[in-house]
């Protein structure tokens, strides 16, 4: 039995048990996420969608390790998250999940060719392989020649773009992308919402977004909605 | 390498919050710079002067003459004295004295006397003995039976030049010594204590009268710079290697001087601290800011995988890089402040007098520790006040820091 459990696991990239989360605000209880099972396979383009304070942020947040769940566990690629240390899922977190959020991205400082080669740097990668891949995925996302420019010169729909570049460059299995398109135009949005469903036809990461924008969810492949921290509907799409 | 790069370009983030963390660095490294190179200038002008009016800087005696001074504790052999002294290379000029206790008189008027032998062209040349004299006139040689006596003495003695003293004795033999001089110069040295009891004699005339052929109880040497003298005062020690002898600078055998001197000094530190603080408070409050307005950043930086560690050494390269330029150009303006400040010194319209000696104008120093030590309170304390703000950004909660609401 237990055995079994553990290859069912395996054959997800995230797999959740029960997660809950309670915040305590001024001793008030909040319960963000109530009860979560939530299995991704790898290649999934998901969309989490919901009302604002239906759990969504804080559900892409327990799922990454950022924040931790109050009841329930969390598999990642078949490991329990609970059960790593701080540096260890640091490092795991690095070389696991990319994470593109809704704004303020980006290191304003750094170049977008920097930000972009950011974790390799903290990988270790080489200065070829890094130089080679920046290149590479500066070239996906449409912003080829765009290398050398400051974030603060770009607008939003591009500083989204690097990043994207910044959480595919090395090549996670894992994109969590939490309301990427809320500071965007429709058009922008859609458009960016292509590139990342070609990305992820071409490479086979797996995306999981959190939104409450039609233009995510028109695309996604599946759609999972909540509501009070609940999973309300899980619909795969045909196709 | 990245994380120098953030950090060096977040300098340039907040112009003015930066001109003005870097303002207050400057300022302080120049306030210490300048206070430090003031205080040891005129300390040392202080000292200097008031060593070189009598004292010299270094002392020679016999082993326990400074503690109980006797008549029969003498060098007996100056010719090494004088052969050390030439090969010691910082000593700028040396001068011999016989030291004794003695009775004068002119007509119905006595007075007791110290009696002190001194070399004329040694001692002028040590201690500018006759620029001190305001009337009559030097010695005309080692052995002439002249005296000068000290301005407060030849008043109790109702003493003017050309007059002839008379003055006992005890001699080194055991027998009385007597004799009459004539008074051939009055010397105000500044200090009046000194000038109620002095009564110089040539050297080789004292030596004589007290049947100390040949010796001596003192020598004084002057160098050329007084922050040497600790060191050329143990050269001299190592080189006449004689425990016969003691050498001692001025610290020790102008102790109460010295003491006050220091107690003085004391005063810097507070200054300093002072500036510390100034630093301290201009660096924390704007790396504080930047921090709690940075923290969205470091959220990101930690969510993809930066280390607290860091994180704490992107917000200490960015002070620390700001307090090496501060440092550099405050160096230069330092150097600059001090150096006019050393040649040209602040005349005071008031001369202030200490322990006898006139001082009309201060002067700056240039020293290594005027530029070290400000270096490091810059260094130190804009370090020591970054480290809570960067402690705080390097335990930014990405969750926390980039949620909206
Ligand atoms: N740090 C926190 N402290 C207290 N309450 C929080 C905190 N973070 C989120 N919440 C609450 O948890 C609920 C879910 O929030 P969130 O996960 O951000 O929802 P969504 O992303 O779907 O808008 C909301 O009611 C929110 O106010
Ligand atoms: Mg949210």
């Amino acid at each position: 039995m237990e055995e079994m459990n553990v290859r069912k696991i395996k054959d997800y990239i995230v797999y959740t048990e029960g997660l809950e989360k309670t915040y305590k605000d001024n001793g008030l209880e909040v319960k963000a996420v109530r009860g979560i099972d939530l299995r991704l396979k790898s290649g999934e383009f998901t969309a989490v969608v919901g009302p604002s304070g239906s759990g969504k942020t804080t559900l892409l947040n327990i799922i990454s390790g950022l924040d931790t769940a109050t009841r329930g566990e969390v598999w990642l690629k078949g490991r329990l998250l609970s059960k790593m240390k701080k540096r260890e899922l640091a490092d795991f977190r690095r070389d696991n999940i990319g994470f593109i959020f809704q704004a303020y991205n980006l290191i304003p400082v750094l170049r977008v060719e920097e930000n972009v080669e950011y974790i390799m740097l903290l990988q270790g990668v080489n200065k070829l392989e890094r130089h080679k891949r920046v290149l590479e995925i500066l070239d996906e996302v449409g912003l080829q020649g765009m290398g050398n420019r400051l974030p603060p010169k770009l607008s939003g729909g591009q500083q989204q773009r690097v990043a994207i570049a910044r959480a595919m460059v090395s090549r996670p299995a894992l994109i969590l992308a939490d309301e990427p398109t809320a500071n965007l135009d429709s058009k922008t949005g859609g458009a960016l919402l292509d590139m990342m469903k070609e990305l992820n036809r071409k490479t086979g990461m797996t995306f999981l977004f959190s939104t409450h924008d039609n233009i995510v969810v028109e695309r996604a492949r599946r759609v999972i909605t909540l509501q009070d921290g609940k999973i309300l509907k899980d619909e795969v799409k045909e196709r | 390498m990245v994380l120098l790069k953030i950090a060096f370009r977040n300098i340039f983030r907040q112009r003015r919050r930066t001109l003005f963390t870097a303002l207050s660095m400057f300022g302080g490294f120049i306030l210490a710079a300048f206070f430090i190179g003031w205080a040891d200038g005129t300390y040392n002008g202080i000292i200097d002067m008031f060593t070189r009016n009598r004292l010299g800087h270094i002392q020679i005696h016999e082993k326990d003459y400074l503690d109980r001074p006797s008549l029969y504790k003498t060098i007996n052999d100056m010719s090494v004295i004088n052969r050390t002294l030439e090969e010691v290379s910082g000593v700028e000029s040396w001068t011999p004295r016989l030291y004794t206790a003695g009775l004068a008189s002119l007509d119905d008027k006595t007075a007791g006397v110290q009696i002190l032998g001194i070399d004329p062209v040694r001692e002028n040349k040590t201690t500018s003995f006759n620029k001190k004299i305001i009337e009559g006139r030097a010695f005309s040689s080692a052995s002439a039976a002249e005296v000068i006596l000290g301005k407060g003495l030849a008043e109790i003695l109702k003493a003017g030049v050309e007059d002839e003293i008379v003055v006992i004795s005890q001699a080194a033999d055991g027998s009385i010594a007597n004799d009459i001089y004539r008074l051939i110069g009055i010397t105000e040295s500044g200090d009046e204590m000194t000038d109620r009891t002095a009564f110089y004699l040539p050297l080789e005339e004292a030596q004589k009268f007290l049947v100390l052929e040949g010796r001596v109880h003192e020598v004084a040497v002057t160098i050329n710079n007084l922050n040497d003298v600790e060191r050329i005062h143990r050269i001299i020690e190592e080189k006449l290697d004689n425990p016969r002898l003691s050498v001692e600078p001025w610290q020790e055998f102008a102790r109460s001087f010295y003491m006050a001197m220091k107690a003085d000094k004391e005063g810097m530190w507070i200054m300093l601290v002072v500036i510390i603080i100034i630093v301290a408070v201009g660096v924390l409050n704007t790396v504080l800011m930047s921090v709690l307005e940075r923290q969205r950043e470091y959220g990101v930086l930690r969510a993809v995988g930066t280390k607290p560690s860091q994180v704490i050494r992107i917000v200490l390269l960015e002070i620390t890089f700001l307090a090496l330029f501060c440092i550099v150009a405050g160096a230069i303006a330092g150097l600059l402040i001090n150096t006019y400040f050393a040649s040209h010194g602040l005349s005071l319209s008031n001369p202030i007098t200490y322990g006898g000696i006139e001082i009309r104008a201060m002067r700056s120093e240039i020293n290594t520790r005027s530029f070290f030590i400000p270096a490091l309170i810059v260094l130190l304390s804009a370090g020591f006040v970054s480290l809570f703000p960067a402690l705080k950004a390097a335990r930014t909660d990405p969750a926390r820091s980039m949620r909206f609401h």
